[in-house]
């Protein structure tokens, strides 16, 4: 199996090396634009092109804002859009740059998590917290939101420059955690002003996060994608993944077919394989990244999560309220706000 | 002669069909307008609320207008249809305070919208979308200008609604059309109920039954069972003086016929040849007026039978009566009488009639007036114009006959109450049916000092016209 993965990635590199020269004469191309690691999202790409050895898959692993900036700017476009940026994917959704999809496995797809049948959350990812194992010898590890902000208050001195979080400047992902927290409670103010009194160290990704606990410099994660720590986890067992107890966030990729896709009748394919029985049996069972559909069993399904974590999971509603996230002038304010609470401090 | 023009239940169909079309026609056309006209008026509402939400979190700061576009105004933009939606806040020169779309708002509507709020349908980045502007005035430290919010969706969740309504409308239409006509049939079929009721009792009626109708028919029949009733009242009354004729000319026939039967017999008895000769000869005067009443009695008869006028030719009036006056003065008969002939007017009198038929008349009249005056009686024809009529009469200055009795003269069998003579009483109810074929009216009169006159009223005619 992992051979066989290494073999898909050696030919992808060819093809790329080649300039993205078809391996079939008959092949079509097919460009998706991606905020997902590779990694972590292989196995589903492995299982689409063995459903369809006729489509050429170009998958492109970048970061949040450069996948923005592609939709706009690339020429040709992209053929698929996939982003946990849910704010700016909605943006270019009512911007217009979504094509429509009409086909049985995006009717059947739950309403909540899709957007004008243009849209569709793909992925259920709860957002969650990470410690060392160190961090237990030392304190009790928080379960829930008000644990973090006790040991934030309590704990300041053994805490310092030891917790980390994302930095809602760098990332987009970490700015919709952070709107979507301050939408719940006004504590998360106190939450961030206690961040800022233990200088925690703020990242631009998951990952950087990860690799920190595991290299030790850091004890405690904050607003991880959970998707990405599971993972991690198991492959290092010094890392613990806590899904909050109070109440946890839940992410959804989103995946949209761009209007100007070249390529149109691959991009369907790939997006119904993405939503169809198939690639969400794929999702459940062998990635990290949830099965949002309610009649796939595995270990990594929403149902399953939910059955684990309770009625504790908070899905960002795929909905307009997110285009108010990326309001220039809200997200002004917002930024000011946290950089003038996380210094609170001093 | 009955024609079949069409069926009553198909012209009902076919006028129900073309108004229920028509109207329909128009009623669509309204319900697809005013469907629409909800459908923007719903919608609008909600552009409003999301205008007024982003309008509440606009403040200023520095003179600076600031706004944090709130979560729900977007929400409520987007509907439950998930709208595409837009929002702009616009300071006094029309700059872009924040905004999601490049969309550029006209100056035209900037401009009107600072007397009122606006709603438009429009057409921008290849969408049909719906937008909502309005002013707010805002009060800050440092400036009080106004700010413009503009708001707006696409037309999705308008144009189903839409739909949606008028299709309901419709088929309530629909529905409601064919229940009419279902309806109307069931109708149609009780209304003509007592058509075929009156219809079968018609059937049922035996030949010679002429008992007015006993049927309940409802208001628009009662004209037609009235004609029928009368008809039958009229065939009835027909049938009764047939018979009473039939009974009457029997009667008047087995008397005289009695009478030679008793001469004959009382003569068969008798040996004498003088008695056998006097029986013969009062015989032979029975037999003649036994047939002149059997020759009157089929005449009267063939003139009631007269069948439609054939065609008639006109006819001088006048130069008929001279003809059958001169005749009859020659005659036998009119040798104790002085039959003359008043002054007629010039040039000819045309009327419709056949000749044969006014022969007969005035033939009658001077029979009648010969036999029922004294010998040496004046017997004076004349005829006379009154008006658009020819009046013909004939008087005599015999007895006359009172006034109650003159109408009676004119029904069969009748004499006046005069025994006298040997006339059958048939004359003047044979003018009488000579006249009402013709068209005219006998009436009776009396001269003076004594005497009765007849008078013929015919009208006259064209001679050109021949029909």
């Amino acid at each position: 199996m992992t051979r066989w993965r290494v073999g898909l990635h050696l030919v992808l590199l060819a093809m790329l090396l080649a300039g993205a020269a078809p391996l079939h004469a008959a092949s079509t191309p097919l460009v998706v634009e991606a905020a997902l690691d590779r990694e972590v999202v292989a196995p589903l790409l492995d299982a689409f092109r063995a459903a369809h050895p006729d489509i050429a898959l170009d998958f492109r692993d970048r970061s949040t804002l450069e996948v923005d900036a592609r939709i706009g700017e690339a020429d040709p476009a992209p053929d698929v859009v996939i982003s946990s940026a849910m704010p700016w994917q909605m943006a270019r959704v009512n911007q217009g740059y979504a094509r429509r999809l009409d086909s049985p496995a995006a009717r059947r797809w739950p309403a909540w998590a899709k957007w004008r049948d243009e849209v569709f959350g793909f992925t259920f990812e709860p957002i969650v917290m990470a410690y060392r194992l160190d961090l237990s010898r030392h304190m009790a590890p928080p379960q829930t939101h008000a644990d973090l902000y006790t040991l934030l208050t309590t704990e300041p001195g053994k805490l310092e420059g030891k917790v980390t979080g994302y930095s809602p400047f760098k990332s987009g992902v970490g700015y919709t955690l952070y709107q979507q927290d301050a939408r719940y409670t006004p504590r998360f103010w106190d939450l961030v002003a206690g961040m800022g009194r233990v200088n925690a160290q703020l990242e631009g990704s998951t990952r950087a996060m990860l690799e920190g606990l595991s290299e030790g410099r850091y004890w405690l994660g904050y607003n991880l994608l959970g998707s990405y720590a599971m993972l991690w986890a198991q492959q290092h067992p010094e890392v613990i993944v806590q899904v909050p107890r109070d109440y946890a966030l839940v992410m959804m990729r989103m995946a949209f077919i761009h209007r100007d896709a070249p390529h149109p009748v691959a991009a369907e394919a790939f997006v119904n394989f993405l939503l169809g029985r198939e690639g969400q049996r794929v999702l459940a069972g062998q990635t990290t990244l949830f099965s949002v559909r309610p009649d796939i069993v595995g270990p990594y399904t929403a149902a399953r999560l939910r059955d684990q974590v309770g009625e504790r999971l908070f899905p960002i509603p795929l909905s307009a309220s997110l285009l108010a996230f990326v309001d220039p002038q809200r997200r002004a304010a917002f930024l000011a706000r946290w950089r003038r609470e996380f210094r609170r401090a001093e | 002669m009955i024609e079949v023009t069409g069926s009553l239940k198909r012209r009902l169909a076919v006028w129900l069909l073309v108004t229920v079309t028509g109207l329909g026609a128009l009623l669509m056309v309204e319900a697809w307008m005013s469907t629409h006209r909800a459908a923007e008026r719903a919608y609008d509402s909600q552009l409003e609320a999301a205008a007024l939400t982003i309008a509440e979190a606009v403040q200023w700061q520095q003179g600076e207008p600031l706004v944090e576009v709130p979560a729900a105004a977007l929400q409520i933009l987007a509907t439950r249809h998930q709208e595409r939606v837009f929002y702009a806040v616009l300071d006094a020169d029309g700059e872009a305070v924040s905004t999601n779309l490049p969309f550029a708002i006209e100056p035209a509507w900037r401009e009107q919208v600072t007397s009122a709020p606006m709603a438009l349908t429009t057409r921008l980045d290849g969408a049909a979308w719906r937008l909502y502007g309005r002013e707010y005035d805002s009060a800050g430290w440092v400036s009080q200008e106004p700010v413009q919010i503009w708001v707006g969706h696409t037309r999705g969740g308008r144009v189903a609604l839409a739909d949606e309504l008028f299709e309901r409308t419709l088929t309530r239409f629909v529905a409601m059309v064919l229940l009419a006509g279902v309806l109307m049939a069931l109708a149609l079929r009780v209304a003509l109920g007592p058509m075929r009721r009156l219809r079968r009792q018609l059937r049922h009626r035996d030949a010679d039954d002429m008992r007015p109708l006993d049927a309940r028919v409802p208001e628009e029949m009662r004209e037609l069972a009235q004609t029928l009733d009368h008809l039958f009242a009229r065939q009835r009354q027909s049938r009764e003086e047939l018979l009473r004729f039939t009974a009457d000319a029997s009667h008047q026939l087995k008397t005289p016929l009695a009478g030679l039967q008793s001469t004959s017999e009382l003569a068969l008895q008798s040996e004498d040849p003088a008695d056998w000769q006097a029986a013969l000869t009062a015989v032979h005067e029975g037999a003649g007026r036994t047939s002149r009443l059997a020759g009157q009695l089929l005449s009267l008869a063939r003139l009631r039978h007269l069948g439609e006028a054939d065609a008639v030719a006109p006819l001088d009036l006048a130069a008929v009566l001279r003809e059958t006056v001169l005749e009859w003065a020659g005659r036998e008969v009119a040798r104790h009488h002085d039959l003359g002939l008043a002054e007629l007017p010039d040039g000819p009198l045309w009327v419709c009639a056949e000749g044969w038929a006014i022969r007969e008349l005035l033939g009658n009249l001077i029979d009648n007036a010969l036999r029922y005056t004294p010998p040496g009686s004046v017997i004076t024809l004349g005829v006379a114009v009154h008006g658009d009529e020819a009046v013909l009469f004939v008087e005599d200055d015999g007895p006359g006959v009172p006034a109650d009795t003159r109408e009676r003269l004119l029904q069969p069998f009748e004499r006046g109450g005069r025994q006298d003579t040997d006339g059958s009483g048939l004359g003047l109810a044979i003018v009488d049916s000579i006249a009402r074929g013709l068209g005219g009216r006998l009436t009776l009169g009396t001269c003076k000092p004594h005497g009765l006159v007849v008078r013929l009223h015919l009208p006259l005619c064209d001679p050109k016209e021949t029909p």
